[in-house]
């Protein structure tokens, strides 16, 4: 075995308090912020001086007040160990590669995010101690768009909001594909992550094309066609020469993505969304069976979303109005609750896009399948206003919005949210099977099953959200176990994470294997020798 | 105000309960578009900017507790959109800047409710 034992032996540890002396650290007398590992107050000190020769006092934060924002998150943390020790927010390119050096001047990790915002993984926590993140926020300039090409090159500090506000106000008939957070989240940081949207391009890391990224030797380098001299073809041709390397830096430490291209939409003629309605839990596989045709021939083209009753109406109700405090949550319950509000037991949506011809014509070979597995086909006709109807009709068209914080205060109001999600091939049977191993987990915890499935080409991304109070310890620390308890035992089946928080990319790495473990450590150990790049993301130490 | 009083005042903002009509898509429609010029970064955004484009999406809007028109105190404001409470995110200055959060706690604590705005 090649793993570097000493340097992933130092994970967690270096657990030295730093004081609180003027030096700017996060820490305080009453919870110090650890160091990283073997690094000493100067080694920190020296660092953040010069880090603010680089962008100013300003854009650097080290005392424990200017890096709360850092440090909050939704993620189980009993512990509290996911804790940056301070904060530096470059605003270009050369920044970047000034930190970089630094960092590795003084064997400093950077924990970079680009708008921090990827909600119940995580948001701006690093995965191991004595980090300072790096703050890509700034770095927010869109800088170009090709409307014939349907393209675009963009900074990661960039959000959903501002990419369509920019195209919205410059009537550029291109469309975005957001996740559930697109206002306030970064397509460049949502595409690093490989998250999922709703839109026909809703596999985002299909649709990007050509990186800018910044090596931990602080180089950069450019992939695809972009280190052609004079090239055009640099977000219209994805693979370049040789080996592809974009996969290399998403869910990765090596390297620091500065710019990415993406492919955007054509806004079609017409745009016509659908809700399934199906009435018992015991629904889910005749769904996939019927999905599954429809989406490997591509006639339903938009990564659609299969949503439990009860992750429905956590988005907008608060559990005690379905059920009492501390009574479990019956499915006699939710689906009185779910009919009430014009819902099914599972409730799947997709859209189709086209023209009116061409929509005439796949319709009906939808509708027929679709109706066939038991479920009633809606359509705005019979939604209307219908608030689940309508969120999910923004989504399938690159709207924003922020419903699904809702979800954040199903239980109690102190904000504990951490997406479990498990891949599957797109098989009824797979996800029969998990469905009722994830409640019998989750309810073992004394926690519900708010879950959704998000039905890709041929996969199936289940997206379980284990909401829970932050604010009550004790259901914190079972949060903390189910957790864990979900990603084992679905993990001894044969379901991985396809993405996962901070609390667990160590845990979920394990499972995919200790020679694609070795691997990744090699490189890493090759490209960045002073380990200064987002320590512990997905695993990689 | 302590950090301790500015977090009861926090907790004590009631959550809506119910669920509206849906509401259309989109930030909320009342605040100037931020012009944002190719290979510029995003500029400086005025409080109804701000809150059409971050707070309006869940304040209002069934997610969040209605904070305008109830004089919430501006330091309150300007605390919790750092620190996030509850259920809400922290904002950092890269996300919402300094001179712009300077401006959006004293507008929010002195703007009117909006009827439009749903939940409590």
């Amino acid at each position: 075995m090649s793993l570097d034992l000493d340097r992933r032996g130092l994970l967690g540890a270096g657990l030295a308090g730093a004081a609180s002396i003027g030096l700017g650290t996060g820490a305080s007398a009453a919870s110090p912020a650890p160091l990283a590992p073997g690094r000493s107050m100067a080694d920190f000190a020296g660092a953040m001086k010069a880090f603010r020769g680089v962008v100013g006092a300003e854009w650097v934060f080290g005392d424990e007040e200017a890096v709360a924002p850092y440090d909050k998150a939704y993620i189980p943390d009993p512990a509290h160990r996911y804790k940056p020790v301070g904060a530096v927010c470059p605003q270009s390119l050369e920044e970047v590669q000034a930190i970089v050096r630094i960092a590795n001047q003084y064997r400093q990790p950077l924990w970079t995010v680009s708008t921090g915002k990827n909600m119940g993984y995580g948001m701006t926590s690093p995965a191991t101690p004595g980090q300072v993140v790096l703050d890509l926020k700034r770095m927010n300039r869109i800088l170009e768009v090709d409307a014939e090409l349907g393209t675009c090159l963009l900074e990661p500090g960039v959000t959903y909001q501002q990419l369509k506000d920019y195209l919205d106000e410059n009537r550029i008939p291109l469309w975005i594909d957001v996740p559930t957070v697109g206002p306030i989240a970064s397509p460049v940081g949502n595409t690093l992550d490989r998250g999922v949207g709703y839109t026909p391009y809703g596999e985002h890391f299909m649709f990007q094309c050509g990186m800018e990224v910044v090596l931990p030797s602080g180089e950069v380098m450019r992939t695809g066609m972009g280190s052609i001299k004079g090239s055009t073809a640099w977000q219209a041709f994805k693979w370049g020469y040789g080996p592809y390397l974009d996969g290399l830096f998403t869910q990765s430490n090596f390297g620091i993505v500065t710019k990415m291209g993406l492919w955007l939409m054509p806004r079609p003629p017409v745009y016509k969304p659908f809700m399934v309605r199906h009435g018992e839990m015991a629904d889910v596989p005749r769904i996939i069976e019927a999905m599954r045709p429809l989406r490997v021939s591509n006639l339903v083209a938009n990564c659609n979303l299969m949503m439990s009753a009860s992750y429905q109406l956590a988005m907008f109700k608060r559990r005690n109005e379905i059920v009492p405090d501390g009574a479990p949550l019956d499915d006699a319950s939710v689906k009185k609750a779910a009919k009430a509000n014009g819902l099914g037991m599972w409730n799947t949506y997709f859209a189709l896009y086209g023209t009116d011809e061409t929509i005439a014509g796949v319709e009906p070979i939808i509708r027929a399948s679709l109706s066939a597995s038991g479920g009633e086909v809606l359509t705005a006709a019979e939604m209307g206003d219908n608030p689940w109807f309508h969120h999910h009709q923004t989504l399938m068209q690159g709207g924003l919005n922020l419903d699904e914080i809702g979800l954040l205060r199903w239980r109690g109001s102190g904000g504990g949210l951490a997406w479990f999600a498990p891949v599957a091939a797109a098989r009824g049977v797979e996800a029969e099977r998990q469905t009722a191993l994830a409640r019998q987990i989750v309810e073992s915890h004394g926690f519900d099953y708010t879950a959704a499935y998000a039905i890709g080409w041929r996969d199936l991304h289940h997206i379980i959200a284990l909401l829970f109070d932050k604010a009550d310890a004790a259901e914190h620390a079972r949060a903390d176990a189910c957790y864990k308890d979900l990603v084992v035992r679905f993990g001894a089946q044969g379901w991985a994470s396809y993405r996962t928080g901070v609390n667990s990319m160590d845990l979920v790495a394990r499972q995919y294997g200790e020679v694609n473990r070795r691997f990744n450590a090699t490189l890493k150990h090759a490209i960045d020798p002073n380990g200064i790049l987002s320590p512990g993301k997905s695993g990689i130490i | 105000m302590t950090r301790s009083m500015l977090i009861m005042l926090a907790a004590a903002l009631p959550l809506p309960a119910m669920p509206a009509l849906a509401q259309q898509g989109g930030a909320p429609a009342v605040a100037t578009p931020v012009h944002q010029a190719l290979g510029q970064v995003l500029p400086k955004r005025s409080p109804e900017q701000v809150y059409a484009k971050v707070c309006g999406y869940c304040h209002g809007r069934n997610v969040g507790p209605i904070i305008l028109g109830r004089g919430l105190p501006a330091e309150a404001v300007h605390y919790i959109v750092r620190h996030g409470q509850n259920a809400m995110p922290a904002f950092r200055p890269t996300e919402i800047t300094p001179a712009e959060l300077d401006a959006l706690s004293p507008w929010v604590s002195q703007s009117p409710a909006r009827k439009e705005e749903h939940g409590q």
